[in-house]
């Protein structure tokens, strides 16, 4: 009877190691104490800004616990247009990552494994979520001034491009998408 | 007896759904505080027996509850430490903790409302205009206490057959397992049993009657009034934003403003009035008993 026990509390402790080891607990400080590469004469690089200019046009429809300049600034600008170093392979959500964490500025996304496009999808970014002004609004992203039609972490990106991205209050209409229209 | 109980089935069945359509549909803390306080203090007085054991089971739940929503929400300024890349914040533990308030209170609400509308009562209410909705929500409702009556049965019986009754945590938990798959089989076979039965005594036949004890009285009315009236300004506060609170993604303050403060008096003492109700009727019965 007591050997019984005895393997079902070896078995959750091993589930238990199993469950911590896969887990990883960093400090806040820890988290943004990221290395940002400097910009030397031979490397690649890209332009990110994060703009959210529709939302102060549409500030009826904004939630309400979001209305002041801490979250939607009065500019509109939340990141403004920046150089970064491009890495090997990076997709436009890297680069948005990394621009975010280096800037401490909060993003909140879901992952690409789950759901069926198999991209990264951005939920929010400065507290501004999808949804959170209007049932037509969220993130979007342009390169070179044009909307990719896929996921943000499917395209990669070149020397010299520049990633916007933009808070739409409706599906794309007012940041200039046309495609969405049609869908 | 209690005297919630000899309320006429139709002011106490408004009296329940007027609270919980409120706490069921609000997120306010101080109003889902009242919630359980009133129901909590409401079942402690019909249940006396077995309550704090009863009440001790909803810790893991409230634990549960408040633990996972920072799992799986993100948002909120308040970041407390990053888990796997996300971060952790105040403002997520203090939302889980929140609604785990709200379902405890709305479980409690559900346990007086099993104790004070007992089946009877509702097909008094619905078994005329809905009578087959009636039927199957009193059999939903009466579901889970019967099951828990039986699972005590099952359990009895197996235990004096000897079945798993050594010490071993293990074997608890098998002879757990089998009590439970007793149990399902036989709610299946008691769901068709209690239709054949119902359909046999001629349920639900045009043209029957039945007779029931219910007189709607003067005190009836007085708690019916009350309770729509507490229900009305609660509602019309909250309207006017009197009950506004936000947890993303900063916790806004709770509101001391006359509006708040009338919405937080007006549902306070709705959730209280049974409690008040019961404790005057037993102060009521000491004074009487003290005269003899």
């Amino acid at each position: 009877m007591k050997k019984k026990d005895l393997h079902v509390i070896l078995f959750l402790i091993l589930a238990a190691a199993v469950l911590l080891k896969g887990t990883h607990i960093r400090s806040v400080e820890e988290y943004y104490r990221t290395h940002i590469d400097d910009i030397t004469p031979e490397s690649e690089t890209v332009f990110i800004s994060i703009r959210c200019n529709t939302v102060l046009n549409n500030r009826d429809k904004l939630n309400p616990a979001l209305q002041s300049d801490e979250f939607v600034p009065p500019d509109g600008v939340i990141l403004q247009k920046s150089e970064y170093v491009l890495r090997e392979g990076d997709t436009a959500f890297d680069m948005l990552e990394r621009a975010v964490r280096a800037n401490r500025i909060q993003m909140e996304y879901q992952g690409g494994n789950l759901n069926v496009y198999n991209s990264v999808y951005v939920q929010g970014i400065n507290y501004l979520y999808e949804f959170s002004c209007g049932p037509l609004s969220g993130w979007m992203y342009l390169v070179n001034g044009v909307f990719p039609n896929y996921g943000s972490s499917k395209y990669t990106l070149c020397d010299g491009d520049t990633v916007e991205w933009v808070y739409t209050c409706d599906l794309g209409c007012d940041v200039g998408c046309e495609w969405m229209e049609g869908g | 007896m209690r005297a919630f109980e000899s309320v006429h089935p139709a002011a106490a069945f408004a009296y329940f759904i007027s609270v919980l359509l409120v706490a069921m549909f609000t997120a306010h803390p101080v109003l889902l505080c009242e919630a359980l306080l009133g129901a909590v203090l409401f079942c402690a007085i019909l249940s006396a027996k077995g309550f704090w054991k009863n009440m001790a089971s909803y810790v893991p739940l409230f634990a549960i509850i408040a633990l996972s929503n920072p799992l799986f929400s993100h948002n909120g300024v308040t970041m407390l430490f990053f888990l796997n890349g996300n971060p952790v914040t105040l403002e997520a533990v203090l939302y889980g903790a929140d609604i785990a308030v709200m379902l405890i209170a709305v479980i409690y609400w559900f346990q007086c409302y099993s104790f004070v509308m007992t089946s009877d009562k509702f097909l008094y209410l619905f078994g005329k205009a809905i009578p087959k909705l009636s039927l199957v929500l009193s059999m939903a409702l009466r579901f889970i206490p019967l099951f828990k009556a039986q699972l005590i049965r099952v359990n009895r019986a197996q235990k004096a057959m000897g079945l798993y009754s050594g010490k071993s945590f293990t074997d608890k938990l098998r002879s757990a397992g089998r009590v439970l798959l007793a149990l399902i089989t036989w709610s299946l076979e008691n769901a068709v049993e209690t239709g054949d039965s119902m359909r046999a005594r001629g349920y639900g036949l045009h043209g029957r009657s039945h007779f029931a004890l219910f007189r709607f009285t003067g005190r009836d009315g007085v708690l019916l009034g009350i309770s729509a009236a507490l229900t009305g300004l609660t509602l019309t506060g909250r309207a006017l934003g009197g009950a506004d609170f936000a947890f993303y993604p900063r916790i806004t303050g709770i509101s001391t403003a006359p509006l708040s403060l009338a919405v937080y008096l007006a549902f306070g003492a709705l959730t209280l009035l049974p409690f008040i109700i019961e404790t005057e009727e037993s102060l009521k019965w000491t004074y009487f008993v003290s005269k003899i």
